[in-house]
């Protein structure tokens, strides 16, 4: 994590800059804004790096200079459970998105349906049978 | 699967690992955040091309003070969703004493009062939209109708799918066996995603209100 944070802070102070540059030069306001909200995007994804880093409160394998291959062994996160789910969720969009092109009550059964595929694919993790992890 | 859980519990944790969950989340939202960057851009080119006294004549039609409540309301709500993400972490599902001690509240009632409070604040957008309609502000009269809908509507939109994600947690809640670190996780998840787009709501409010 401790690369990663100080990536994002090198493009947070790139974005700053490059931003600054755009205003005295005379640049529209998109373009400032856009710049300055992608110096917003690395300090957002840098800063919440930097905070995880210090909460863990150790070093992580990956940052440490003698670390070895095996140090990183172990439970990497929380995956999700087998589903069925996405199938309805993507043609639940895909109706809403046709219906915007046919007519509007196709993308309100779809919305309808969509919900329905939320709550279903979000439900699959409660399921008291899943052994895996 | 709590079995399975126990077993790893038990092992001597080398590596406290960040949740990729959470660190995922944060990179969709800054995706997000590009995706409000264009409404922003859109909101100020159109402002700079239609000239000082276009924006003059319909900003005035704005009802400031109530959308400075509803504005509260919603930042209001980020403090109550971040009480219930304070339970969430010491994995308190639901309230341990009578429902008016707030300071024994669980997540749930702490994210129930937040989706009420979210709802005000869409009822509140929905009048404010009505009493704009009515006065010829509309998306397709003008340009200023256009990027104020479209920028307050994309919002308005983000807002509801949050009150949708809270009714996800709740129910995943409700159904939960155990309130353990993956209902948790999807609560904190939820809670990052209600402050960014309060904080977006912050932004857009200062815009469109303030700066005019």
């Amino acid at each position: 994590m401790r690369v990663a944070w100080k990536l994002f802070a090198v493009l947070t102070l790139f974005y700053a800059v490059l931003d600054a540059v755009y205003f005295f030069v005379g640049g529209e306001e998109l373009g400032v804004i856009a710049i300055g909200l992608s110096a917003l995007l690395a300090l957002l994804i840098g800063y919440y790096l930097w905070f995880i880093d210090r909460r863990s409160g150790g070093v992580l394998p990956e940052d440490n200079d003698l670390g070895e291959i095996s140090d990183s062994a172990g439970e990497l996160g929380f995956y999700s459970p087998h589903s069925w789910w996405p199938l309805p969720l993507g043609l639940s969009i895909c109706t809403a998105g046709l219906g915007l092109i046919i007519g509007w009550w196709l993308t309100i059964i779809g919305v309808g349906a969509l919900l329905i595929s939320v709550i279903g694919f979000s439900l699959e993790y409660e399921k008291p049978s899943i052994s895996t992890h | 699967m709590s079995s399975a859980n126990s077993s790893i519990d038990t092992l001597p944790r080398k590596v406290n690992r960040p949740n990729i969950v959470a660190v995922g989340t944060i990179v969709w939202l800054s995706s997000e955040l590009m995706f409000f960057a264009a409404l922003f851009s859109m909101y100020f080119t159109t402002r700079s091309v239609q000239g000082p006294k276009v924006w003059a004549e319909s900003t005035g039609l704005l009802n400031i003070p109530f959308a400075a409540v509803n504005t509260t309301v919603l930042v209001l709500s980020s403090v109550t969703c971040q009480f219930g993400v304070f339970a969430a972490e010491r994995f308190q599902a639901s309230r341990t004493g009578k429902l008016w001690q707030f300071k024994k509240w669980g997540m749930r009632e702490w994210f129930a009062l937040t989706f009420l409070m979210g709802a005000f604040f869409i009822g509140g957008q929905v009048y404010e939209y009505a009493k704009l309609v009515s006065e010829g502000i509309s998306l397709s009269a003008q340009a200023y109708g256009s990027v104020f809908y479209i920028t307050t509507g994309f919002h308005g939109m983000h807002v509801t799918g949050g009150l949708i994600a809270f009714l996800v947690v709740l129910i995943r809640v409700f159904k939960a066996q155990k309130f353990g670190h993956k209902q948790a996780t999807t609560a904190i998840v939820v809670s990052y995603y209600w402050h960014f787009v309060d904080i977006v709501w912050i932004a857009l409010f200062s815009a469109i209100y303030l700066i005019k």
